[in-house]
């Protein structure tokens, strides 16, 4: 009851706030992390020892006062509904009123969490095309947190910019693909109560942590002391990508003694209803120890991973699709020995460990520290075969259109097919597709017996498993000094050490006892001469003949991906009244290179000493000329300055309003996916790489009050200079093609506008909805240079892309190229409803303006010419326009409860059902092959190969039941 | 509450077993997938709508009178493998041979020698096939590509659902052994023309000797047109000896190498009537303005060497033997594993006669021989 009366007091106490002097006491503003924004009815509990002095809530701006307190130093605890728990220690000296200013609170997610796992693995191998969605955490940012579950499904990337602009940090270290640029959330899927835990921000704001790009920044915390308390368990079943999770945690919480524990365990098993083959067999497993010493000091150790099998989706051409009646075909499983087997398998296990420290002295400066390790395998299997026949059932020479030239179903004389007894036998084939499931699937019955056939053993069809394996060690630190009542410094340092091993395996033999080392597609032009087809040369030279490889053997290609970097930053942040400002900076040097670690016949380079000048001369090795380009040894080191500028200004408008804009300037190295022109045969670096250079600004209103929340923004940010890489097979050349690309600029501006208000028609009826309108296009004509496998020579050096940006047509109008694969018009409209531990939400969305990835052989004058070298107008429309997918409806629902048993357990469910009208022929994604007919009857032109596409699963559902204490 | 753990778990069971394909769960449970059943070889019990006798090769061929033939009516014929396209010298055909003779199956596809072995019996449901000729050699395929550019009888059996309904293995057998061929028989069969028995057989021809002499057809720009009716687009080997070729075949590699060490710069662009120059000229030297656009627009204003440089392929050769008065070609892919193997010296400096082994087939009434094994194995030296 002492209590209960002081906390009374000390709430009439705060609202007398303004008229009163103190003599010594605590005050501030709790704030929620993501957005700033005040918390009301915040909970804090305010404890000297372990003895609790007081108890108080915050007023609607926030803000709390503990008055009179004597002199000495405190804990203050602070709680809220839906946000994680905080503890601050607070020092009060000489009477005076403390001062924390802002206090943050970090939210729980509400709503199903969109990780990883959210999305099927998409079977892209090589063609550079990236179709990974931005993952938006659903903060208390009201865009984010609508358009982050509800966009998911047509894998929406915010602004359009492509996920690996989106900064994603652990532990306070940045951990995107040090190679590729990749988010790495795969590393800790299924492990969601323990990765739970995180901090945002959006655009092109500084976060404590990190500098951040241009399209925010997410840091989970992944401590012990950050996974929520209790035991917690559940069981979710959904349709569209596993069957079945089951998932466990456990979290002490910060004990007395300074420890705090947390465990988490998951198993995501099963298949699903929409897409054949694609199945999950995966764990996840987290272990996390925090220890306080002293108050100002705490410790965190955290070990994870997420190993797995996960069976991949491919995509397929409409003609398949349409034959077979579903735009979900999968053609990488079939059936072996009745049962399903699927080709395409990722296959992980990459351990996560971290140590951080973390150093409060006061409350005025902090500073923390951590090491993390990422190592392990990660491995993804495809099949591959020397001399035989293409095992895949939709290789474009076993479906009708081979037999019949058409396009988009009408009969084109010029494409010189027209057989109409193959073509309706195909046609047969692939419109009975259960009858004839050996020629629609892939046939394993029929490979294993190929191999069993051959003299000696030998498969001609084998399943490699390529691997990326890890390992990159990280160290970050950073500190937070609050140098003054009007000044905020953070700032940081990094450091990062990867080396990333590129290789193949066997993973199966497939019924043969070996497999050969050999180059299958150099084998077909240099067959006579032995030493130039092998894989590895000097294992050949040594031996006299390739190695006979057994399963787990590398074979193919072995090189490692170097990488360095070190960089520092920092962030002033400056108030005056209302008024705020931030400045920062960051400087950085990134190097990486190439070490070959297998010698392939076809680059052998130049011999090192005599030994081997005598070895090669012996075996004919011709090593001048374009051989002596090296697949061995380190290659030049690439290096490069890096450096961002970023300005923020913030004006609050009373307590409810807040006007914010940031304007940022980034110099970022290109990566090294992007500038090797053939990584898996030499060390060759494609000419003119620079530095990619982004100018980004945006500006936005937030109002938060009287139950609305509602933010808008404008946006515009160019990138320019970037570079990449596309490999495919190239029918002209007759070899396994690379397309290096220079140049490349792009621009993004749009619109963004999110909202929750109240309907004022029944009590807990919100209005809810986002509107993201954008246009995001290509602004240059790059430069191309495109190489084969099989050779040194240069196909074409430095050919302008004039049709990258633009389609001409002939009545003087053109047509924009766009960023591909994510809808530029994303609208959501709904109805949010909760009462009693009920919750029932239902949106609808509309969806446009999404546009496939497009190749950069149609857009050259080459292509448009056609044989001829003429380039007509009809040529031109038909091979440089951009499809652009069409719009899609969607209806959305998800409803769930729950209950308290003897006011200490809880049992609840969540139900989302997806695309309730069963929409099926919404694309997400897709791209043009790099390939070209030139097989026609007049010799005059080209045409296009059928572009691939990914769709939308239809109805789908997720079901989840869970329970805590 | 127990109610409702009940109602929850009953919506849980139900919704995770919907499953649209019931073996779903197959790859989670499956460690490690067992290994399908052997294959089982076809016999004549086990043809599917076999119920009748076996026609035999040359009876099929009989049905050959000038022109492609569809087969209507049931017909089956039988015969054990005799080629294999391991070496690459042979290439999307398979042939097979009985008592009576040998044909080509022009099963569309690579690497026929994974599954289709030497001396293995082969079923083929001719029914709905076309039987025709190519440059005189009797082919089983498909009927005719309905486009303006064809111009052969047949075309491949390349699309899976008719190879599968047409072309079945059976049991392994021993190889044949090759039908021993002297000039009288040789001479007999090129008489008979198309009907000729040896035609499509596996033989050895024994006491041939060197003739210097050697055929090839280059295609500049082999992606451009490069028929008959594209004179500009040939490059005749042929008439001069052998160019200086002592390989059975031009690999990439070998004929980039010998068409920059100027091995062919005498040979002239053309065919027939119409030669415009030898290849160190310019498409647009030689060639109307229409014609270059239409051509070599893009290269007009290379070589042709450097046309033939930047568009290399391999290429066939054909070596010219002779068995007595008749004369033999050897044609060799430029694909084919040993076409960079020289011809040994003594064959091509007349000392010795060969013996050499392969199929036989009839080109514009001429004998031809395609070698199925590498020379080592092929040719014997006498």
């Amino acid at each position: 009851m002492k209590r209960i009366l002081f906390a009374l007091v000390a709430l009439a106490a705060c609202l007398t706030l303004s008229a009163q002097e103190y003599t010594g006491g605590v005050k501030g503003i709790v704030v929620d992390r993501n957005g700033r924004q005040p918390l009301e009815n915040a909970r804090l509990t305010l404890l000297s020892g372990a003895q609790e002095l007081a108890v108080i809530e915050t007023g609607e701006d926030g803000s709390f006062l503990f008055p009179n307190l004597d002199n000495g130093s405190y804990t203050l605890v602070i709680t809220a509904p839906e946000f994680l728990e905080n503890q601050v220690q607070v020092t009060v000296n000489d009477g005076y009123v403390k001062n924390m200013f802002t206090l943050s609170l970090t939210s729980i997610q509400k709503v199903a969490d969109i990780d990883d796992d959210s999305f099927a693995a998409f079977d892209l191998d090589d063609s550079g095309y990236n179709d990974n969605p931005t993952i938006l955490f659903g903060s208390n940012d009201v865009f984010n947190s609508i358009a982050g579950y509800n966009f998911s499904s047509v894998r929406f990337r915010a602004r359009g910019y492509i996920s690996e602009s989106q900064e994603v940090y652990l532990a306070g270290v940045r951990l995107n693909d040090a190679i590729t640029g990749y988010s790495p959330y795969s590393l800790w899927s299924g492990l969601n109560e323990a990765m739970r835990s995180k901090e945002s921000v959006n655009g092109a704001e500084v976060s404590d942590c990190g500098f951040g790009g241009y399209n925010g920044l997410t840091n989970i915390f992944g401590d012990a002391s950050s996974v929520r308390k209790g035991l917690r368990g559940s069981v979710m079943t959904n349709s569209t990508l596993y069957r079945l999770r089951l998932m466990a945690s456990y979290a002490t919480g910060p004990m007395d003694n300074g420890w705090s524990f947390a465990a988490n365990v998951s198993a995501r098993l099963g298949g699903n209803d929409w897409i054949d083959g694609v199945y999950y067999r995966s764990l996840a497993y987290y272990f996390g120890a925090d220890k306080v010493f002293n108050r100002n000091h705490r410790l965190s150790f955290a070990f994870f991973a997420a190993p797995g099998e996960r069976g991949a989706q491919n995509a397929s051409t409409q003609e398949v699709y349409d034959l077979m009646g579903d735009n979900m075909y999968n053609s990488n499983w079939g059936y072996q020995n009745g049962k399903v087997r699927n080709a395409r398998v990722r296959k992980t296990h990459e351990p996560v460990t971290f140590v951080k420290y973390d150093y409060t002295p006061d409350d005025v400066f902090s500073a923390s520290a951590t090491v993390l390790y990422r190592f392990g395998k990660n491995g993804y299997t495809a099949l591959d075969w020397y001399d035989a026949q293409d095992p895949r059932p939709d290789y474009y020479r076993n479906l009708p259109s081979y037999y019949y030239g058409n396009i988009d179903g009408d009969y084109v004389a010029d494409l010189n097919r027209n057989n109409p007894d193959k073509y309706m036998t195909a046609k047969n084939v692939w419109s009975h597709a259960n009858m004839y499931p050996e020629l629609t699937h892939i046939n394993w019955d029929r490979i294993y017996n190929i191999n069993r056939m051959q003299e000696g053993g030998r498969s001609k069809y084998v399943q490699e498993e390529r691997h990326v394996d890890q390992n990159d060690l990280n160290f970050a630190a950073s500190f937070k000094w609050r140098a003054s009542d009007a000044v905020n410094v953070t700032g940081g340092l990094s450091g990062r050490i990867n080396k990333t091993e590129y290789y193949k395996q066997i993973a199966d033999l497939l019924g043969g006892e070996y497999f050969v080392d050999i180059d299958n597609f150099a084998e077909r032009e240099y067959a006579s001469q032995p030493w130039k087809i092998q894989n590895d040369l000097d294992y050949f030279l040594e031996h006299g003949e390739a190695r006979k490889l057994k399963v787990g053997d590398k074979y193919g290609y072995d090189y490692n991906a170097q990488f360095r970097s070190v960089g520092a930053w920092a962030n002033g942040h400056f108030v005056i009244e209302n008024l705020s400002a931030d400045l920062s900076g960051r400087i950085g040097y990134e190097s990486f290179w190439r070490e070959g670690l297998m010698r392939k016949g076809l680059f052998p380079g130049v011999p090192t000493d005599n030994d081997m000048v005598s070895k090669w001369e012996a075996a004919g090795v011709e090593y001048a000329g374009p051989g002596a380009q090296s697949s061995y040894g380190e290659s030049e080191h690439l290096g490069f300055l890096t450096y961002a500028a970023k300005l923020g200004l913030n004006y609050v408008i009373g307590g409810t309003q807040r006007v914010y804009s940031h304007v940022g300037y980034f110099n970022d190295a290109p990566r090294f996916n992007q500038v090797f022109l053939s990584p898996r045969t030499r060390n060759a670096i494609m000419d003119g790489i620079t530095p990619t250079r982004t100018f980004t600004a945006d500006a936005n209103w937030q109002y938060s009050g009287n139950g609305i929340n509602l933010r808008a923004s404008v946006y515009y940010t160019q990138i320019k200079d970037q570079c990449k890489v596309m490999s495919a097979y190239d029918d002209i050349q007759n070899a396994f093609s690379n397309f290096a690309i220079t140049g490349i600029d792009q621009a993004h501006s749009g619109f963004e506008l999110g909202f929750k208000v109240p309907s004022y028609l029944v009590d807990d009826l919100y209005v809810q909805g986002v509107f993201a309108y954008g246009k995001n296009l290509y602004t240059s004509k790059p430069v191309m240079t495109q190489t084969v496998d099989n050779s040194a020579e240069e196909v074409m050096k430095d050919v302008l892309l004039p049709y990258w940006d633009l389609t001409y047509f002939e009545d003087g109008t053109v047509q924009r190229h766009h960023v591909p694969s994510t809808p530029e018009l994303a609208t959501s409209l709904g109805l949010s409803y909760s009462f009693n531990y009920w919750f029932i939400e239902a949106d609808v969305e509309y969806f446009d303006n999404a546009y496939l990835d497009m190749s950069p052989l149609y857009r050259t004058d080459y292509a448009v010419a056609g044989l001829d070298n003429n380039p007509t107008w009809e040529e031109m429309a038909y091979m440089t326009t951009q499809e652009k997918f069409d719009p899609a409806f969607l209806l959305n629902a998800s409803v769930g409860k729950s209950w308290f048993i003897k006011r200490k357990y809880q049992l609840g469910f969540s139900f989302n059902a997806k695309n309730i009208l069963n929409n099926r022929n919404v694309k997400t994604g897709g791209y043009e092959q790099t390939r070209i007919v030139d097989n026609t009857v007049s010799n005059e032109r080209f045409y296009r190969f059928d572009p691939k596409y990914f769709y939308m699963s239809g109805f789908n559902y997720m079901l989840n039941i869970y329970f805590r204490f | 509450m127990k109610k409702i753990i009940i109602i929850l778990s009953v919506a849980f069971v139900a919704l995770s077993s919907c499953q649209s394909l019931k073996e779903e769960w197959d790859p989670v449970f499956t460690i490690k997938n067992e290994d399908p059943a052997a294959f089982v070889p076809y016999t004549e019990a086990t043809l599917p709508g076999f119920a009748g006798e076996f026609t035999t090769i040359q009876d099929l061929k009989a049905l050959y009178k000038g022109g492609g033939v569809e087969i209507a009516e049931a017909l089956w014929i039988r015969g054990q493998v005799i080629s294999s396209d391991v070496s690459g010298n042979i290439y999307r055909e398979l042939y097979i041979q009985d008592d009576t003779g040998g044909i080509d199956v022009k099963i569309g596809k690579s690497s026929l020698y994974s599954e289709y072995k030497i001396g293995q019996w082969v079923y083929v449901n001719c029914k709905g096939l076309t039987l025709g000729a190519y440059n005189g050699m009797p082919q089983l395929g498909m009927a005719p590509d309905q486009t303006t550019t064809n111009e052969y009888e047949t075309s491949y059996i390349d699309e899976w659902g008719i190879i599968n309904s047409r072309i079945f293995r059976g049991e392994f057998a021993e190889p044949l052994a090759p039908v021993e061929v002297d000039e009288n028989k040789l001479k007999m069969a090129l008489a008979a023309g198309y009907t000729g028995e040896l035609w499509g057989k596996y033989v050895v021809i024994k006491g041939l000797k060197y003739d210097n002499q050697i055929f090839a057809l280059v295609y500049p720009n082999p992606n451009l047109p490069h028929k008959s009716t594209n004179p500009e687009n040939r490059v005749f080997l042929s008439d001069k000896g052998t160019w200086n070729i002592n390989t059975w075949a031009l690999s990439k590699a070998r004929y980039i190498n010998a068409v920059q060490v100027g091995q062919f710069d005498t040979a002239e662009v053309g065919s027939g009537n119409t030669r415009y120059g030898p290849i160190t000229g310019k498409p647009s030297e030689y060639l109307s303005d229409g014609k270059v656009l239409g051509s070599f627009g893009r290269d007009a204003d290379l070589t042709y060497k450097e046309i033939m440089v930047k568009y290399a392929t391999a290429n066939y050769v054909s070596h010219y033997f002779t068995i007595g008065k008749t004369s033999v070609q050897v044609r060799t892919s430029g694909f084919a594993k040993f076409a960079d193997d020289v011809l040994h010296y003594d064959i091509t400096d007349g000392g010795h006669t060969c013996d050499i082994t392969g199929i036989l087939s009839l080109y514009s009434g001429s004998a031809q021989f395609t070698l199925v094994d590498e020379p080592s194995v092929s040719v014997k030296i006498n």
